[in-house]
């Protein structure tokens, strides 16, 4: 099994580091992974990509012409990557970043309002998480355990009181995301 | 892979921790995109509490691998990295250190030129890397590695062949290597080599007077020209030595291949990929990767254009691996080439398109 997946959005809404986590997860369960961002300026506000590779064989190359999953959470990212998804792939967008909804209707569309979701609850900073549930949801590219080993492992001791407030992001994300018909 | 040992992170990163590992006495760096992450992560760990390993930021790159050049003189393992621009900064001290047979390595995790440029991802230092860079017949042992485990094994490598031919060494990567994370095993972290140790290797090295032995001289200079050719062809001795025993490449999907495409690094990853989709589309193409780019697997190249109806040199530049992949095949098949300029980098639909165009028709 081999899931190809890029993530777009602004830089600062935590896409580098939903690749990162779920790249991680898929260590945790020894996949073989690729996580490449595109690291241009893109951190001081433009947008921002990483392209992750979770796979159960050796994987070639970790710059992708088509993906099997796409996360979009701005416009510009939806021009970009829209048409870039495998046909009976699935898209994933942020209803916040997006006023002009996808058209293609060759792909699984799915809708998540995750950042009214976090702002509304005041945990904004977990929003990257609930979409990575509502991804896990649709797909479990990786088991919401090795998640939690991946954050474990990952984030400094003095961050893991927020492991359960991120895991419950993840269920919030299970439960808020939609299919678009 | 499996268990505790496997990690993930940044080429960059794997670098630093393989030098630490591998029991590097110094290194000394300037920061510059895409590469910055050796020195953070050197600086990050601190190894000159633990192995003693030195690490400066020096106040330029020439000083940089100046420094490099001193202390490669003692015989001690000292390394150096950059990206193109800083690079080039460093050629001047490159030259000298080869022209005085010092062992050292070099890593440049190259960026869109010329200039300042970008810094995305490119491999237009090939050139530079292998023709020379700086002035004089010389050569240096160039690894280009395709993953993040490489990046880690080649540190250890690079020294190894370093040493054993007194010849600097440079691992080429380039940004998608550099900031790419992929699963590696680090080498396991052994001591430094005390003092007797590297006297031993090293009888040359210049560690003080020591009594009753001739003074070791380290210098590139000598003003007499009958000397200096002895000593030029005393080094195309050894480049010829090393062209003989370092070559390293790797084929994959070659045995029945009609077309093939030749790429290093990254560009071999990507090209590796357009070989499976060009495979599903019944086009028998395999991926020859040069590992050593000097010296280049000419032999292997030239023993696949007995097969193949055509050469695709993928490179992330105007075309400068495809003049040492002409000279391979004597021009006797068509050999083409295929790259994005600046730090784009092509994905794999673009590059079995550009191998349909350019050599199947």
């Amino acid at each position: 099994m081999k899931h190809e997946i890029i993530i777009a959005g602004f830089g600062g809404q935590g896409v580098l580091s939903m690749g990162k986590i779920l790249a991680y997860s898929g260590l945790m369960e020894d996949k073989e992974v690729t996580w490449m961002p595109a690291y241009g300026p893109e951190q001081r506000g433009g947008t921002a990509n990483v392209t992750v590779i979770v796979s159960d064989e050796r994987i070639s190359s970790p710059i992708l012409s088509q993906y099997d999953i796409a996360i979009i959470l701005n416009q510009p990212s939806l021009a970009k990557f829209e048409g870039k998804i495998k046909p009976g792939g699935i898209l994933i967008y942020d209803g916040y970043g997006i006023i002009e909804p996808p058209t293609r209707k060759d792909i699984q569309v799915y809708r998540i309002d995750a950042m009214d979701e976090a702002t509304e609850r005041g945990i904004a900073k977990t929003f990257n998480m609930m979409v990575l549930g509502g991804l896990l949801k649709l797909c479990p590219v990786v088991s919401i355990e090795s998640v939690l080993k991946a954050l474990k492992k990952t984030l400094p001791e003095r961050h893991h009181h927020l492991i359960p407030l991120n895991e419950e992001a993840i269920h919030i994300g299970m439960d808020i995301i939609k299919k678009v018909e | 892979m499996a268990g505790e040992d496997v990690v993930l992170m940044k080429g960059n990163e794997a670098i630093a921790r393989a030098a630490i590992n591998f029991g590097v006495d110094a290194y000394f760096g300037y920061p510059i995109t895409p590469q910055s992450e050796v020195l953070e992560t050197l600086a990050e760990l601190k190894p000159w509490e633990t192995t003693g390993m030195v690490v400066v930021q020096a106040e330029s790159e020439l000083a940089a691998i100046n420094m490099v050049y001193g202390g490669a003189g003692t015989g001690k393992m000292c390394m150096t990295s950059s990206s193109s621009p800083g690079v080039s900064l460093k050629q001047e001290g490159i030259s000298y250190i080869a022209g005085a047979e010092l062992p050292c390595l070099i890593v440049n995790v190259m960026r869109g030129g010329p200039g300042l440029g970008t810094i995305q991802p490119s491999q237009a230092d090939y050139f530079q890397t292998v023709k020379g860079g700086g002035h004089g017949d010389y050569r240096l042992i160039a690894l280009a590695p395709a993953s993040v485990q490489e990046m880690a094994d080649f540190v250890g490598l690079a020294f190894d062949l370093a040493f054993k031919y007194r010849n600097p060494a440079i691992i080429i990567a380039d940004g998608v290597i550099g900031q790419m994370m992929e699963k590696v095993v680090l080498p396991k972290p052994r001591r430094r080599l005390t003092d007797e140790e590297v006297l031993a290797r090293c009888p040359w090295a210049a560690n003080g007077r020591a009594k009753g032995r001739k003074p070791n001289i380290i210098t590139s200079l000598e003003l007499d020209p009958s000397i200096m050719e002895q000593r030029n062809i005393h080094l195309q001795k050894k480049y010829a030595e090393i062209e003989e025993n370092e070559v390293r490449y790797e084929e994959i999907e070659c045995e029945d291949a009609e077309y093939l495409i030749v790429a290093f690094g990254s560009c071999a990853r990507i090209g590796l990929k357009a070989v499976e989709e060009a495979r599903a589309q019944g086009i028998k193409v395999g991926l020859l990767r040069p590992i050593t780019i000097w010296p280049f697997p000419s032999k292997a190249i030239k023993a696949r254009a007995q097969q193949v109806k055509g050469i695709l040199a993928l490179e992330l530049n105007a075309g400068q691996m495809i003049e040492d992949i002409k000279l391979a095949v004597e021009c006797k098949i068509p050999v083409e080439h295929f790259g994005r300029l600046g730090g784009i980098v092509p994905d794999p639909d673009e590059v079995v398109a550009a191998l349909k165009e350019k050599l199947i028709k």
